[in-house]
């Protein structure tokens, strides 16, 4: 596990976000980037029931469970700021027999799916964000193997983010910030891709037609 | 030049000799039109079988001229040279099937590219003999019986003094740890972790260093059985770039008689302690003062991405900078 960076690429103006997907994969193709199959992550949402939050009447708190094709025997559960658990795909069995005390967010969904590709030791993945049936967005996910500390090879993945996505290349992510010297962990892929389906879901209100 | 003069004069005797010959063949062919013509209309029997007569012997007479021109060329023509250049090889030329056996042109070239090939190894050869490779301590050229015949003696260490050397070196750098096992009977086998960056597997010869691998510190660097695994190449271009950098390393640095020099020298270091400097560094290795950075001077070098490696050469290991070499 390599330090990562998710980011989303605005859709481009005038083009369906499929179309904005299709620029980005053939500018990573002409790069020399290797296709290597598709990956997919996903998000669903469950907040903690009413009957377990006693008389203080704190506000719930969101549990997000996500599964990541990296990985794919294990299930990453992660509270908003809090500590995030590594589990193995039992899991997810385990939270229906949790129904007393999270229950599901109706239709909280989330998952983006798309191409991996592979250029020297960076590892690309160019997904559609979708929430039912429709797409929301573009989450573009860029990982360096070889490097383990984030403050390392923040400017090593900038300048690879650059040559790609061109002006749309993000900031640093929260998670980098934290901790300098800190060994980068999947958990931290997984705070960052909650983060980014939390401000595709708030900024949707875009008209349906926009969209197809 | 005598080759050439013989063959003119072969091929003009040739030129004549066929001409002589499309000579012969109309005399002969007027010989039986003669004939068959037969006698032509006179006034008299007699005068005509005279001029049929007369005709036939002109005729035969010119023929027997031609006959004799050809004979006096042919003998002016002689044999071809015995002594041809190609041999048997040459005999192939003459096959006239080319597109099913294309035997003589195939192995014309197969003649030429051995020829290449003998050149080039040649002067491969005469490169790589100014560099010596040899880490042994014995000069070339000493016959074999002047040969010392004991075994060198920097071989035959005690295993506790190997111990005592590497934790010595182990206690110069803050940032590095050098863990030592033996699983493999007397040979060391070092895992020198680097920060948080990297670890190298050093395989040792008493105190001589042997191979080096470099991997990612996420890298699993055992085997299944729980042993240090020494083969398997790193899965990032990155370190397998940085092992092939500290092979040279280890290769440069040679100092048969004084190995622990030689281990000192190669970890990222302070300058060698005893006078006797390291033997000229060799050409093409570039000029090494640590491994980590090495990665740095020839990795801006490389010619295949050097985007991509001058950035890692800057970014991700600012740690090893700050470890340096002063």
């Amino acid at each position: 596990m390599g330090v990562t960076c998710v980011s989303q690429m605005p859709v481009a103006e005038g083009k369906s976000v499929q179309q904005t997907v299709e620029l980005l994969t053939r500018k990573l193709e002409m790069l020399g980037a290797e296709k290597q199959g598709t990956f997919c992550v996903d998000c669903e949402t469950y907040h903690t029931a009413a009957s377990t939050l006693g008389s203080q009447g704190q506000a719930g708190k969101l549990m997000y469970v996500m599964h990541n094709s990296e990985y794919p025997l294990s299930c990453f559960a992660l509270f908003e700021n809090g500590p995030c658990l590594i589990a193995d795909t039992n899991f997810d069995v385990l939270m229906v027999k949790l129904k007393g005390f999270f229950q599901s967010a109706k239709a909280s969904k989330i998952e983006t799916r798309g191409t991996r590709y592979q250029y020297c030791d960076f590892l690309v993945k160019v997904g559609t964000v979708t929430m039912g049936p429709s797409a929301r967005g573009i989450s573009v996910e860029v990982e360096y193997g070889p490097c383990v500390v984030a403050s390392d090879c923040w400017n090593l993945l900038l300048e690879f983010l650059q040559s790609f996505l061109g002006s749309h290349t993000p900031g640093a992510p929260a998670v980098f910030g934290n901790r300098h010297d800190a060994v980068y962990g999947p958990a931290d892929t997984m705070a960052q891709y909650m983060e980014l389906f939390n401000k595709i879901r708030k900024q949707q209100q875009v008209p349906v037609a926009g969209i197809r | 030049m005598a080759d050439v003069l013989s063959v003119g004069v072969n091929l003009e005797a040739f030129a004549q000799a066929i001409s002589a010959i499309q000579a012969l063949r109309s005399s002969v062919s007027r010989v039986f039109d003669c004939l068959k013509d037969g006698m032509r209309n006179k006034e008299t029997l007699e005068g005509r079988e005279k001029a049929f007569i007369a005709h036939f012997q002109d005729n035969l007479h010119s023929v027997n001229r031609d006959l004799n021109e050809l004979e006096r060329l042919s003998n002016l023509v002689g044999k071809p040279s015995e002594n041809h250049p190609l041999h048997n090889s040459g005999l192939l030329s003459l096959d006239p099937v080319q597109d099913k056996t294309p035997l003589y042109s195939q192995l014309l070239q197969a003649y030429k590219w051995s020829n290449k090939l003998q050149y080039h190894a040649g002067l491969a050869s005469g490169l790589l003999n100014q560099q010596s490779l040899k880490r042994s301590a014995n000069q070339m050229g000493v016959s074999a019986k002047r040969r010392p015949k004991a075994q060198p003696t920097t071989l035959v260490l005690p295993p506790q003094y190997v111990d005592d050397v590497i934790s010595r070196i182990d206690r110069m750098f803050p940032e590095m740890s050098i863990h030592l096992s033996r699983p493999n009977g007397t040979s060391a086998m070092l895992l020198v972790t680097l920060g948080k960056v990297l670890k190298v597997i050093v395989v040792m010869r008493s105190l001589f260093i042997d191979r080096t691998i470099v991997k990612g510190y996420n890298e699993n660097v055992y085997t299944e059985d729980g042993k240090l695994d020494i083969w398997s190449k790193s899965n990032y271009q990155v370190f397998q770039k940085v092992t092939d950098h500290a092979t040279t390393a280890l290769l440069h640095y040679q100092l048969p008689q004084m190995p622990d020099v030689v281990v000192r020298s190669f970890m990222p270091c302070t300058p060698p302690l005893p006078i006797p400097v390291p033997r000229q560094p060799p050409i093409r290795s570039p000029p090494l003062g640590a491994v980590p950075l090495d990665f740095s001077a020839s990795s801006l070098r490389d010619p295949a991405s050097p985007h991509h490696h001058q950035r890692l050469a800057s970014a991700p290991l600012p740690v090893l900078a700050t470890t340096g070499v002063r």
